[in-house]
Protein backbone atom coordinates (compact mmCIF):
# COMPACT_ATOMS: atom_id res chain seq x y z
CA UNK A 1 0.00 0.00 0.00
CA UNK A 2 0.96 3.80 -0.77
CA UNK A 3 1.87 5.52 2.03
CA UNK A 4 1.14 8.71 -0.81
CA UNK A 5 -1.47 11.47 0.22
CA UNK A 6 -4.25 12.53 -2.23
CA UNK A 7 -3.32 16.27 -3.63
CA UNK A 8 -7.08 16.86 -5.02
CA UNK A 9 -8.29 18.09 -1.43
CA UNK A 10 -12.36 16.88 -0.67
CA UNK A 11 -14.53 18.27 -3.28
CA UNK A 12 -18.12 17.88 -3.13
CA UNK A 13 -21.02 18.19 -6.48
CA UNK A 14 -21.80 21.73 -5.72
CA UNK A 15 -18.19 22.87 -5.85
CA UNK A 16 -18.30 21.37 -9.28
CA UNK A 17 -21.31 22.50 -10.54
CA UNK A 18 -20.65 25.81 -9.61
CA UNK A 19 -18.12 26.14 -12.25
CA UNK A 20 -20.90 25.83 -14.41
CA UNK A 21 -22.46 28.22 -16.70
CA UNK A 22 -26.50 27.70 -16.82
CA UNK A 23 -29.33 29.73 -18.72
CA UNK A 24 -32.60 28.89 -17.06
CA UNK A 25 -34.48 27.09 -19.87
CA UNK A 26 -37.44 27.96 -17.01
CA UNK A 27 -39.13 24.35 -17.48
CA UNK A 28 -37.36 21.14 -17.26
CA UNK A 29 -36.30 19.41 -20.10
CA UNK A 30 -36.87 15.62 -18.49
CA UNK A 31 -38.67 13.34 -16.50
CA UNK A 32 -40.19 9.90 -16.17
CA UNK A 33 -41.93 8.32 -18.53
CA UNK A 34 -43.92 6.19 -16.04
CA UNK A 35 -43.87 6.84 -12.65
CA UNK A 36 -45.52 3.56 -12.11
CA UNK A 37 -42.03 1.95 -13.37
CA UNK A 38 -40.07 4.33 -10.98
CA UNK A 39 -42.40 3.49 -8.14
CA UNK A 40 -41.51 -0.12 -8.46
CA UNK A 41 -37.76 0.27 -9.29
CA UNK A 42 -35.64 -0.94 -6.57
CA UNK A 43 -32.19 0.02 -7.89
CA UNK A 44 -32.10 3.44 -9.27
CA UNK A 45 -29.88 3.29 -11.82
CA UNK A 46 -30.56 7.04 -12.48
CA UNK A 47 -28.78 8.23 -9.25
CA UNK A 48 -25.86 6.18 -9.41
CA UNK A 49 -25.32 6.96 -13.73
CA UNK A 50 -25.78 10.85 -13.23
CA UNK A 51 -22.58 13.07 -12.91
CA UNK A 52 -24.30 16.22 -11.60
CA UNK A 53 -26.86 14.21 -8.87
CA UNK A 54 -30.01 15.13 -11.33
CA UNK A 55 -31.91 12.76 -9.83
CA UNK A 56 -32.37 11.87 -6.26
CA UNK A 57 -34.80 9.50 -4.82
CA UNK A 58 -36.64 9.53 -1.04
CA UNK A 59 -35.93 6.81 0.83
CA UNK A 60 -38.96 7.41 2.31
CA UNK A 61 -40.77 8.44 -0.51
CA UNK A 62 -42.94 7.03 -3.40
CA UNK A 63 -39.54 5.80 -5.27
CA UNK A 64 -40.50 8.49 -7.93
CA UNK A 65 -36.89 10.18 -8.04
CA UNK A 66 -37.39 14.12 -7.92
CA UNK A 67 -35.37 15.98 -10.98
CA UNK A 68 -33.13 18.96 -10.47
CA UNK A 69 -32.98 19.34 -14.21
CA UNK A 70 -30.83 22.75 -13.60
CA UNK A 71 -28.31 20.77 -12.70
CA UNK A 72 -27.80 18.87 -15.71
CA UNK A 73 -24.90 19.10 -17.88
CA UNK A 74 -27.26 17.39 -20.76
CA UNK A 75 -24.47 14.36 -20.98
CA UNK A 76 -27.41 12.14 -21.82
CA UNK A 77 -25.76 9.25 -19.50
CA UNK A 78 -29.32 8.68 -17.68
CA UNK A 79 -31.68 7.87 -20.95
CA UNK A 80 -28.80 4.73 -20.97
CA UNK A 81 -28.15 3.91 -17.41
CA UNK A 82 -32.13 3.82 -16.56
CA UNK A 83 -32.95 -0.28 -17.06
CA UNK A 84 -36.42 0.55 -17.86
CA UNK A 85 -36.27 2.73 -20.80
CA UNK A 86 -38.17 5.19 -18.66
CA UNK A 87 -36.54 8.65 -18.79
CA UNK A 88 -37.91 11.44 -20.55
CA UNK A 89 -35.50 13.63 -21.94
CA UNK A 90 -36.01 16.01 -25.08
CA UNK A 91 -33.12 19.12 -25.31
CA UNK A 92 -33.67 22.15 -23.50
CA UNK A 93 -35.35 25.01 -25.55
CA UNK A 94 -34.65 27.92 -27.26
CA UNK A 95 -30.47 28.04 -25.74
CA UNK A 96 -31.34 26.90 -22.72
CA UNK A 97 -29.39 24.71 -20.09
CA UNK A 98 -25.91 24.47 -19.57
CA UNK A 99 -23.37 26.89 -21.30
CA UNK A 100 -20.28 25.33 -21.36
CA UNK A 101 -17.33 27.87 -21.64
CA UNK A 102 -14.52 25.07 -22.43
CA UNK A 103 -15.82 21.97 -23.14
CA UNK B 1 -35.42 37.29 -32.16
CA UNK B 2 -37.79 40.43 -32.44
CA UNK B 3 -40.37 41.44 -30.17
CA UNK B 4 -42.98 43.60 -32.40
CA UNK B 5 -46.16 44.99 -31.62
CA UNK B 6 -48.41 44.86 -34.21
CA UNK B 7 -51.58 47.29 -33.86
CA UNK B 8 -54.18 46.35 -36.20
CA UNK B 9 -57.85 47.04 -34.96
CA UNK B 10 -56.77 48.75 -31.91
CA UNK B 11 -55.99 45.26 -30.64
CA UNK B 12 -52.14 45.25 -29.25
CA UNK B 13 -50.90 42.07 -29.69
CA UNK B 14 -46.59 41.29 -29.56
CA UNK B 15 -45.42 38.10 -31.41
CA UNK B 16 -42.38 36.64 -31.24
CA UNK B 17 -40.56 36.50 -34.80
CA UNK B 18 -37.08 35.56 -36.42
CA UNK B 19 -35.36 38.10 -38.05
CA UNK B 20 -34.99 36.93 -41.02
CA UNK B 21 -38.72 36.02 -42.73
CA UNK B 22 -38.84 32.57 -43.31
CA UNK B 23 -36.44 30.04 -43.22
CA UNK B 24 -38.78 27.17 -44.53
CA UNK B 25 -37.68 25.83 -48.44
CA UNK B 26 -35.44 28.68 -48.91
CA UNK B 27 -32.16 26.21 -48.41
CA UNK B 28 -30.68 23.22 -50.20
CA UNK B 29 -29.68 21.56 -46.87
CA UNK B 30 -30.24 22.30 -43.14
CA UNK B 31 -27.47 20.51 -41.06
CA UNK B 32 -28.65 20.13 -37.41
CA UNK B 33 -25.97 21.24 -34.94
CA UNK B 34 -22.84 23.11 -35.77
CA UNK B 35 -20.32 20.83 -33.84
CA UNK B 36 -17.63 19.36 -35.99
CA UNK B 37 -19.45 17.12 -38.15
CA UNK B 38 -22.03 19.12 -39.12
CA UNK B 39 -19.63 22.23 -39.78
CA UNK B 40 -17.49 19.48 -42.07
CA UNK B 41 -20.60 19.43 -43.58
CA UNK B 42 -22.10 22.79 -44.14
CA UNK B 43 -18.79 23.99 -45.38
CA UNK B 44 -18.08 21.42 -47.57
CA UNK B 45 -21.94 21.91 -49.34
CA UNK B 46 -21.81 25.54 -48.69
CA UNK B 47 -17.96 25.17 -51.05
CA UNK B 48 -19.30 23.27 -53.53
CA UNK B 49 -22.30 26.24 -54.24
CA UNK B 50 -25.33 25.08 -51.73
CA UNK B 51 -27.76 27.34 -49.63
CA UNK B 52 -26.84 25.91 -46.14
CA UNK B 53 -29.01 26.42 -42.74
CA UNK B 54 -27.23 25.16 -40.22
CA UNK B 55 -28.95 24.96 -36.48
CA UNK B 56 -27.37 25.20 -33.00
CA UNK B 57 -29.09 24.75 -30.16
CA UNK B 58 -27.29 26.25 -27.54
CA UNK B 59 -26.20 30.15 -28.13
CA UNK B 60 -23.07 29.55 -29.95
CA UNK B 61 -21.52 26.36 -31.57
CA UNK B 62 -19.53 24.69 -28.81
CA UNK B 63 -20.88 25.39 -26.23
CA UNK B 64 -22.96 22.07 -25.48
CA UNK B 65 -19.68 20.13 -27.01
CA UNK B 66 -17.88 18.02 -24.76
CA UNK B 67 -14.94 15.68 -25.54
CA UNK B 68 -11.69 14.51 -24.10
CA UNK B 69 -9.26 16.80 -25.58
CA UNK B 70 -7.29 15.51 -28.81
CA UNK B 71 -8.42 16.86 -32.06
CA UNK B 72 -6.80 15.11 -35.18
CA UNK B 73 -6.62 17.31 -37.83
CA UNK B 74 -5.73 15.76 -40.85
CA UNK B 75 -9.02 16.53 -42.56
CA UNK B 76 -9.89 19.45 -41.29
CA UNK B 77 -6.59 21.14 -42.45
CA UNK B 78 -7.60 20.35 -46.34
CA UNK B 79 -11.05 22.35 -45.49
CA UNK B 80 -9.08 25.14 -43.67
CA UNK B 81 -6.40 27.22 -42.96
CA UNK B 82 -5.91 26.34 -38.98
CA UNK B 83 -3.12 28.84 -38.70
CA UNK B 84 -5.51 31.10 -36.96
CA UNK B 85 -7.20 28.54 -35.03
CA UNK B 86 -7.50 28.34 -31.60
CA UNK B 87 -5.48 25.09 -31.41
CA UNK B 88 -3.72 25.16 -27.41
CA UNK B 89 -0.92 22.97 -27.88
CA UNK B 90 0.52 20.25 -30.79
CA UNK B 91 0.82 16.72 -29.14
CA UNK B 92 4.54 16.41 -28.24
CA UNK B 93 4.05 13.48 -26.00
CA UNK B 94 1.99 10.65 -25.60
CA UNK B 95 2.10 8.52 -22.28
CA UNK B 96 0.15 5.41 -22.07
CA UNK B 97 0.42 4.43 -17.88
CA UNK B 98 -1.31 1.95 -16.05
CA UNK B 99 -2.13 2.27 -12.38
CA UNK B 100 -3.29 -0.11 -9.72
CA UNK B 101 -5.75 0.87 -6.81
CA UNK B 102 -2.32 0.93 -4.53
CA UNK B 103 -0.84 3.73 -5.98
CA UNK B 104 1.72 1.67 -8.55
CA UNK B 105 1.91 3.32 -11.74
CA UNK B 106 3.50 1.50 -15.14
CA UNK B 107 4.32 3.72 -17.80
CA UNK B 108 5.37 4.21 -21.33
CA UNK B 109 6.02 7.36 -22.51
CA UNK B 110 7.21 8.55 -26.23
CA UNK B 111 8.23 11.63 -27.32
CA UNK B 112 9.27 11.24 -31.65
CA UNK B 113 11.13 14.17 -32.48
CA UNK B 114 9.14 14.14 -35.83
CA UNK B 115 6.10 15.07 -33.98
CA UNK B 116 8.05 18.63 -33.05
CA UNK B 117 7.82 19.58 -36.82
CA UNK B 118 4.67 21.03 -38.44
CA UNK B 119 2.27 19.95 -38.76
CA UNK B 120 2.61 18.09 -34.98
CA UNK B 121 0.87 14.87 -36.20
CA UNK B 122 -2.18 16.42 -37.19
CA UNK B 123 -3.07 15.98 -33.17
CA UNK B 124 -3.37 19.46 -30.73
CA UNK B 125 -5.06 19.98 -27.29
CA UNK B 126 -7.74 22.08 -27.90
CA UNK B 127 -11.13 23.35 -26.10
CA UNK B 128 -14.13 23.06 -27.86
CA UNK B 129 -15.81 25.82 -26.89
CA UNK B 130 -13.67 28.04 -28.55
CA UNK B 131 -12.36 25.54 -31.57
CA UNK B 132 -16.23 24.76 -32.61
CA UNK B 133 -17.29 28.59 -32.83
CA UNK B 134 -14.13 29.25 -35.16
CA UNK B 135 -14.71 26.21 -36.91
CA UNK B 136 -18.27 27.26 -37.38
CA UNK B 137 -16.64 31.06 -38.31
CA UNK B 138 -15.08 29.63 -40.97
CA UNK B 139 -18.44 27.69 -42.50
CA UNK B 140 -20.25 31.21 -42.33
CA UNK B 141 -17.68 32.87 -44.41
CA UNK B 142 -18.04 30.16 -46.43
CA UNK B 143 -21.84 31.24 -47.12
CA UNK B 144 -23.21 28.77 -44.61
CA UNK B 145 -26.57 30.46 -42.42
CA UNK B 146 -25.86 29.90 -39.11
CA UNK B 147 -28.81 30.21 -36.58
CA UNK B 148 -28.25 29.18 -32.56
CA UNK B 149 -30.56 29.32 -29.51
CA UNK B 150 -32.44 27.02 -31.96
CA UNK B 151 -33.13 23.46 -31.21
CA UNK B 152 -34.38 20.97 -33.73
CA UNK B 153 -37.21 18.79 -32.31
CA UNK B 154 -38.03 16.44 -35.26
CA UNK B 155 -38.19 15.27 -38.54
CA UNK B 156 -40.53 16.46 -41.49
CA UNK B 157 -42.13 13.58 -43.33
CA UNK B 158 -43.45 13.30 -47.16
CA UNK B 159 -44.49 9.43 -46.98
CA UNK B 160 -41.37 8.18 -46.12
CA UNK B 161 -38.96 10.83 -47.16
CA UNK B 162 -37.28 13.69 -44.83
CA UNK B 163 -38.56 16.80 -46.30
CA UNK B 164 -37.35 19.28 -43.28
CA UNK B 165 -37.01 19.76 -39.50
CA UNK B 166 -39.44 21.02 -36.94
CA UNK B 167 -37.79 23.60 -34.51
CA UNK B 168 -39.08 25.14 -31.17
CA UNK B 169 -39.64 28.48 -33.24
CA UNK B 170 -42.72 29.85 -33.91
CA UNK B 171 -43.93 28.31 -37.50
CA UNK B 172 -40.14 26.80 -37.24
CA UNK B 173 -41.09 24.30 -39.88
CA UNK B 174 -38.57 24.32 -42.07
CA UNK B 175 -38.64 22.21 -45.17
CA UNK B 176 -35.29 21.20 -47.04
CA UNK B 177 -34.45 18.77 -50.05
CA UNK B 178 -31.63 17.04 -47.62
CA UNK B 179 -31.41 16.86 -43.66
CA UNK B 180 -27.66 16.87 -41.95
CA UNK B 181 -28.22 14.93 -38.85
CA UNK B 182 -25.08 15.87 -36.43
CA UNK B 183 -26.65 16.13 -33.38
CA UNK B 184 -24.12 14.26 -31.45
CA UNK B 185 -24.27 10.89 -29.31
CA UNK B 186 -27.24 12.12 -27.58
CA UNK B 187 -29.28 11.88 -30.85
CA UNK B 188 -32.55 12.50 -29.68
CA UNK B 189 -33.92 13.25 -33.03
CA UNK B 190 -32.24 10.90 -34.96
CA UNK B 191 -34.04 8.18 -32.70
CA UNK B 192 -36.99 9.77 -32.28
CA UNK B 193 -37.53 9.45 -36.26
CA UNK B 194 -36.47 6.06 -36.28
CA UNK B 195 -33.77 6.23 -38.31
CA UNK B 196 -31.58 4.66 -35.77
CA UNK B 197 -32.21 3.00 -32.70
CA UNK B 198 -31.41 3.88 -29.16
CA UNK B 199 -27.85 2.33 -28.35
CA UNK B 200 -27.51 -0.68 -26.27
CA UNK B 201 -26.51 0.43 -22.58
CA UNK B 202 -23.31 -1.67 -22.84
CA UNK B 203 -21.98 0.06 -26.29
CA UNK B 204 -21.84 3.83 -24.88
CA UNK B 205 -19.85 5.07 -21.99
CA UNK B 206 -20.16 8.06 -19.48
CA UNK B 207 -17.55 10.79 -19.39
CA UNK B 208 -16.50 13.23 -17.22
CA UNK B 209 -14.17 16.04 -17.11
CA UNK B 210 -12.22 18.71 -14.99
CA UNK B 211 -10.23 21.77 -16.54
CA UNK B 212 -7.54 23.19 -14.40
CA UNK B 213 -6.96 26.26 -14.16
CA UNK B 214 -2.43 26.43 -13.60
CA UNK B 215 -0.21 29.09 -15.26
CA UNK B 216 1.41 28.06 -18.27
CA UNK B 217 5.30 27.92 -16.54
CA UNK B 218 3.71 25.64 -14.14
CA UNK B 219 2.14 23.15 -16.90
CA UNK B 220 5.74 23.56 -18.99
CA UNK B 221 8.00 22.76 -16.32
CA UNK B 222 5.71 19.63 -14.47
CA UNK B 223 5.09 18.23 -17.55
CA UNK B 224 8.60 19.05 -19.31
CA UNK B 225 6.92 20.81 -21.98
CA UNK B 226 8.35 23.85 -24.08
CA UNK B 227 6.63 26.18 -26.27
CA UNK B 228 3.62 24.87 -27.59
CA UNK B 229 4.38 21.31 -26.94
CA UNK B 230 1.99 19.33 -24.99
CA UNK B 231 0.93 15.97 -23.37
CA UNK B 232 -1.39 13.58 -23.82
CA UNK B 233 -1.38 10.92 -21.19
CA UNK B 234 -3.97 7.50 -21.21
CA UNK B 235 -4.41 5.79 -17.81
CA UNK B 236 -5.64 2.26 -17.48
CA UNK B 237 -6.45 0.13 -14.75
CA UNK B 238 -8.25 -0.22 -11.13
CA UNK B 239 -6.78 2.99 -10.57
CA UNK B 240 -7.73 4.77 -13.67
CA UNK B 241 -11.57 3.65 -13.37
CA UNK B 242 -11.54 1.15 -10.44
CA UNK B 243 -14.10 -1.82 -10.79
CA UNK B 244 -14.99 -0.05 -14.29
CA UNK B 245 -13.99 -0.95 -17.64
CA UNK B 246 -12.45 2.24 -19.19
CA UNK B 247 -9.69 4.49 -18.54
CA UNK B 248 -8.33 8.08 -17.62
CA UNK B 249 -7.01 10.90 -19.54
CA UNK B 250 -4.98 13.98 -18.55
CA UNK B 251 -4.20 16.60 -21.57
CA UNK B 252 -2.42 19.93 -21.51
CA UNK B 253 -4.18 22.90 -22.50
CA UNK B 254 -1.79 26.38 -22.88
CA UNK B 255 -3.40 27.61 -19.07
CA UNK B 256 -4.83 24.81 -18.01
CA UNK B 257 -5.15 20.92 -18.02
CA UNK B 258 -7.74 18.60 -18.93
CA UNK B 259 -8.50 15.58 -16.46
CA UNK B 260 -11.03 12.66 -16.62
CA UNK B 261 -12.39 9.50 -16.26
CA UNK B 262 -14.56 7.30 -19.41
CA UNK B 263 -16.13 4.39 -18.48
CA UNK B 264 -18.97 1.91 -19.34
CA UNK B 265 -22.39 2.86 -18.66
CA UNK B 266 -23.08 -0.41 -17.34
CA UNK B 267 -20.21 -0.18 -14.80
CA UNK B 268 -21.85 3.40 -13.69
CA UNK B 269 -25.65 1.53 -13.57
CA UNK B 270 -24.35 -1.24 -11.09
CA UNK B 271 -23.26 1.73 -8.65
CA UNK B 272 -20.00 3.21 -9.45
CA UNK B 273 -20.62 6.93 -9.96
CA UNK B 274 -19.33 9.32 -12.43
CA UNK B 275 -18.21 11.61 -9.30
CA UNK B 276 -16.89 9.16 -7.37
CA UNK B 277 -15.00 7.33 -10.13
CA UNK B 278 -13.08 11.12 -11.06
CA UNK B 279 -12.25 11.73 -7.17
CA UNK B 280 -10.52 7.99 -7.46
CA UNK B 281 -8.36 9.11 -10.30
CA UNK B 282 -7.72 12.67 -9.19
CA UNK B 283 -5.98 11.71 -5.88
CA UNK B 284 -4.26 8.62 -7.56
CA UNK B 285 -0.47 9.23 -6.91
CA UNK B 286 0.38 9.64 -9.89
CA UNK B 287 -1.93 11.84 -11.13
CA UNK B 288 -2.63 14.59 -8.07
CA UNK B 289 0.59 16.11 -7.95
CA UNK B 290 0.18 16.93 -11.86
CA UNK B 291 -3.09 18.85 -11.08
CA UNK B 292 -1.94 20.43 -7.88
CA UNK B 293 -2.57 23.71 -6.57
CA UNK B 294 -4.97 23.70 -9.96
CA UNK B 295 -8.44 25.88 -9.78
CA UNK B 296 -11.15 24.01 -11.24
CA UNK B 297 -12.96 26.06 -13.76
CA UNK B 298 -15.19 23.63 -15.64
CA UNK B 299 -16.90 20.03 -14.66
CA UNK B 300 -18.73 18.32 -17.96
CA UNK B 301 -19.71 15.37 -18.70
CA UNK B 302 -20.77 13.34 -22.16
CA UNK B 303 -21.98 10.23 -23.61
CA UNK B 304 -19.46 8.52 -26.01
CA UNK B 305 -20.61 5.97 -28.48
CA UNK B 306 -18.41 3.03 -28.30
CA UNK B 307 -20.32 0.38 -29.88
CA UNK B 308 -17.72 -0.19 -32.66
CA UNK B 309 -18.84 -1.09 -36.72
CA UNK B 310 -21.83 -3.24 -35.47
CA UNK B 311 -23.32 -0.44 -33.54
CA UNK B 312 -22.92 1.65 -36.30
CA UNK B 313 -27.04 2.94 -38.14
CA UNK B 314 -27.99 3.13 -41.42
CA UNK B 315 -26.08 6.24 -42.34
CA UNK B 316 -28.06 7.77 -45.64
CA UNK B 317 -32.29 7.68 -45.72
CA UNK B 318 -34.53 9.37 -48.32
CA UNK B 319 -33.67 13.04 -47.75
CA UNK B 320 -31.30 12.40 -44.70
CA UNK B 321 -27.89 11.57 -43.75
CA UNK B 322 -26.77 10.86 -40.16
CA UNK B 323 -22.92 12.11 -39.65
CA UNK B 324 -20.65 12.29 -36.16
CA UNK B 325 -21.47 11.03 -32.96
CA UNK B 326 -24.80 10.35 -34.16
CA UNK B 327 -23.43 7.97 -36.42
CA UNK B 328 -21.58 6.34 -33.48
CA UNK B 329 -18.16 6.73 -35.12
CA UNK B 330 -15.64 6.70 -32.41
CA UNK B 331 -13.06 4.74 -32.45
CA UNK B 332 -11.63 3.45 -28.59
CA UNK B 333 -8.98 0.49 -29.57
CA UNK B 334 -7.35 1.10 -26.26
CA UNK B 335 -3.98 3.23 -27.71
CA UNK B 336 -6.27 5.03 -30.03
CA UNK B 337 -8.80 6.98 -28.45
CA UNK B 338 -10.21 9.15 -31.82
CA UNK B 339 -13.67 10.71 -32.70
CA UNK B 340 -13.00 14.57 -34.33
CA UNK B 341 -11.27 13.06 -36.91
CA UNK B 342 -13.36 10.73 -37.68
CA UNK B 343 -16.42 13.23 -37.35
CA UNK B 344 -15.08 15.73 -40.26
CA UNK B 345 -14.40 12.79 -42.29
CA UNK B 346 -17.96 11.78 -42.28
CA UNK B 347 -19.13 15.50 -42.50
CA UNK B 348 -17.03 16.19 -45.30
CA UNK B 349 -18.31 13.01 -47.49
CA UNK B 350 -21.71 13.51 -46.68
CA UNK B 351 -21.24 17.17 -48.05
CA UNK B 352 -19.75 15.78 -51.37
CA UNK B 353 -22.57 13.11 -51.40
CA UNK B 354 -25.22 15.66 -51.01
CA UNK B 355 -24.01 18.19 -53.42
CA UNK B 356 -23.57 15.61 -56.21
CA UNK B 357 -26.82 14.18 -55.62
CA UNK B 358 -28.20 17.38 -55.47
CA UNK B 359 -26.76 18.21 -58.49
CA UNK B 360 -29.14 15.79 -60.02
CA UNK B 361 -31.96 17.22 -58.77
CA UNK B 362 -32.19 14.17 -56.45
CA UNK B 363 -32.44 13.36 -52.42
CA UNK B 364 -33.06 10.06 -51.83
CA UNK B 365 -31.22 7.36 -50.18
CA UNK B 366 -30.27 5.87 -53.51
CA UNK B 367 -28.72 8.97 -54.50
CA UNK B 368 -27.09 10.05 -51.10
CA UNK B 369 -25.52 6.65 -51.49
CA UNK B 370 -22.27 7.76 -51.97
CA UNK B 371 -21.94 9.39 -48.48
CA UNK B 372 -21.91 5.83 -46.94
CA UNK B 373 -19.87 4.30 -49.15
CA UNK B 374 -16.97 6.82 -49.00
CA UNK B 375 -17.02 6.68 -45.67
CA UNK B 376 -16.98 2.91 -45.79
CA UNK B 377 -13.94 2.85 -47.73
CA UNK B 378 -12.27 5.35 -45.51
CA UNK B 379 -10.15 4.83 -42.42
CA UNK B 380 -13.28 6.07 -41.05
CA UNK B 381 -15.01 2.67 -40.82
CA UNK B 382 -11.96 0.63 -41.96
CA UNK B 383 -11.07 1.61 -38.67
CA UNK B 384 -13.93 0.86 -36.66
CA UNK B 385 -14.07 -2.74 -38.13
CA UNK B 386 -10.44 -3.10 -37.80
CA UNK B 387 -10.95 -2.73 -33.33
CA UNK B 388 -14.44 -4.31 -33.53
CA UNK B 389 -12.93 -7.03 -31.20
CA UNK B 390 -11.79 -5.15 -28.42
CA UNK B 391 -14.36 -3.43 -26.06
CA UNK B 392 -15.67 -6.65 -26.05
CA UNK B 393 -12.33 -8.14 -25.39
CA UNK B 394 -11.14 -6.14 -22.50
CA UNK B 395 -14.35 -6.76 -21.29
CA UNK B 396 -14.16 -10.25 -20.98
CA UNK B 397 -10.46 -9.72 -19.32
CA UNK B 398 -11.26 -7.03 -17.10
CA UNK B 399 -9.68 -8.50 -13.99
CA UNK B 400 -6.53 -9.23 -15.41
CA UNK B 401 -6.22 -6.46 -17.34
CA UNK B 402 -7.15 -3.58 -14.90
CA UNK B 403 -6.32 -5.22 -11.46
CA UNK B 404 -3.92 -8.38 -11.63
CA UNK B 405 -1.73 -7.05 -14.40
CA UNK B 406 -1.40 -3.63 -12.64
CA UNK B 407 -0.21 -5.27 -9.41
CA UNK B 408 1.91 -7.79 -11.27
CA UNK B 409 4.31 -5.35 -13.01
CA UNK B 410 4.68 -2.96 -10.00
CA UNK B 411 5.57 -6.25 -7.94
CA UNK B 412 8.03 -7.75 -10.98
CA UNK B 413 9.00 -4.15 -11.19
CA UNK B 414 10.19 -3.78 -7.18
CA UNK B 415 11.47 -7.10 -7.63
CA UNK B 416 13.83 -6.66 -10.51
CA UNK B 417 15.17 -3.33 -9.11
CA UNK B 418 15.24 -4.47 -5.46
CA UNK B 419 18.45 -3.64 -3.63
CA UNK B 420 19.65 -6.51 -1.19
CA UNK B 421 22.20 -9.20 -1.16
CA UNK B 422 20.61 -11.43 -3.09
CA UNK B 423 22.26 -11.83 -7.42
CA UNK B 424 20.44 -10.39 -10.14
CA UNK B 425 19.78 -13.57 -11.51
CA UNK B 426 17.64 -14.53 -8.55
CA UNK B 427 15.87 -11.11 -9.02
CA UNK B 428 15.35 -11.18 -12.17
CA UNK B 429 13.74 -15.04 -12.03
CA UNK B 430 10.89 -14.31 -9.03
CA UNK B 431 10.39 -10.86 -11.01
CA UNK B 432 9.09 -13.12 -14.22
CA UNK B 433 6.86 -15.32 -11.76
CA UNK B 434 5.35 -12.40 -10.57
CA UNK B 435 4.25 -11.69 -14.29
CA UNK B 436 3.70 -15.31 -15.53
CA UNK B 437 1.59 -15.85 -12.53
CA UNK B 438 -0.92 -12.78 -12.67
CA UNK B 439 -1.07 -14.35 -16.93
CA UNK B 440 -2.34 -17.67 -15.79
CA UNK B 441 1.38 -19.33 -16.23
CA UNK B 442 3.06 -19.60 -19.57
CA UNK B 443 0.41 -20.55 -21.42
CA UNK B 444 -2.22 -18.28 -20.12
CA UNK B 445 0.68 -15.44 -20.96
CA UNK B 446 0.49 -16.95 -24.61
CA UNK B 447 -3.13 -16.93 -24.86
CA UNK B 448 -3.03 -13.54 -23.70
CA UNK B 449 -0.61 -12.00 -26.27
CA UNK B 450 -2.05 -14.00 -28.82
CA UNK B 451 -5.55 -12.58 -27.96
CA UNK B 452 -3.97 -9.11 -27.96
CA UNK B 453 -1.57 -8.92 -30.28
CA UNK B 454 -4.33 -6.99 -32.74
CA UNK B 455 -3.48 -4.04 -30.24
CA UNK B 456 -0.76 -2.88 -32.00
CA UNK B 457 -1.27 -4.78 -35.54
Amino acid sequence: MSTAQPHVPDVSIEDRLYTVKYRDAGESHLGVENPDVCADCTTNECTSVCPAAVWTVDPDGDGVPSIAYENCLECGTCRYGCPYDNVEWSYPKTGGGVVFKQG
Amino acid sequence: MSREATTAGGLQRPTLRTETPSYDDAFDAVVVGAGLAGTAAALTMARDGLDVLMLERGPAPGTKNVFGGVLYTPTIRELVDIDGAPLERYVAEKRFSILSSDGDETAISMRPGAWRDEPHNDSYTVLRRRFDEWFAKQAVEAGVTLVTETTVTGLLRDGGAVVGVTTDRPDGEIHAPVVVLAEGANSLVSEGAELKERPERDAVAVSVKEVFKLDRDTIDDRFRLDGDAGAAYQYFGEGAVGEAVGGGFVYTNKRSVSVGVVYRVEDAAAGQTPEATLDAFESHPAVAPLVRGGRRIEYSAHVVPEGGARAMPDLVHDGAVVVGDAAGLVLNSGVHLEGTNMAVESGYHAGKAIAAALADGRSDAEALAAYARDLDQSFVVENLRHYDWFQRTIAADRQFLFEDLPRALASAETEYFKMDRASKDEHTGAARDHLVAAAGGWFGAAKRAWRFRRMLS
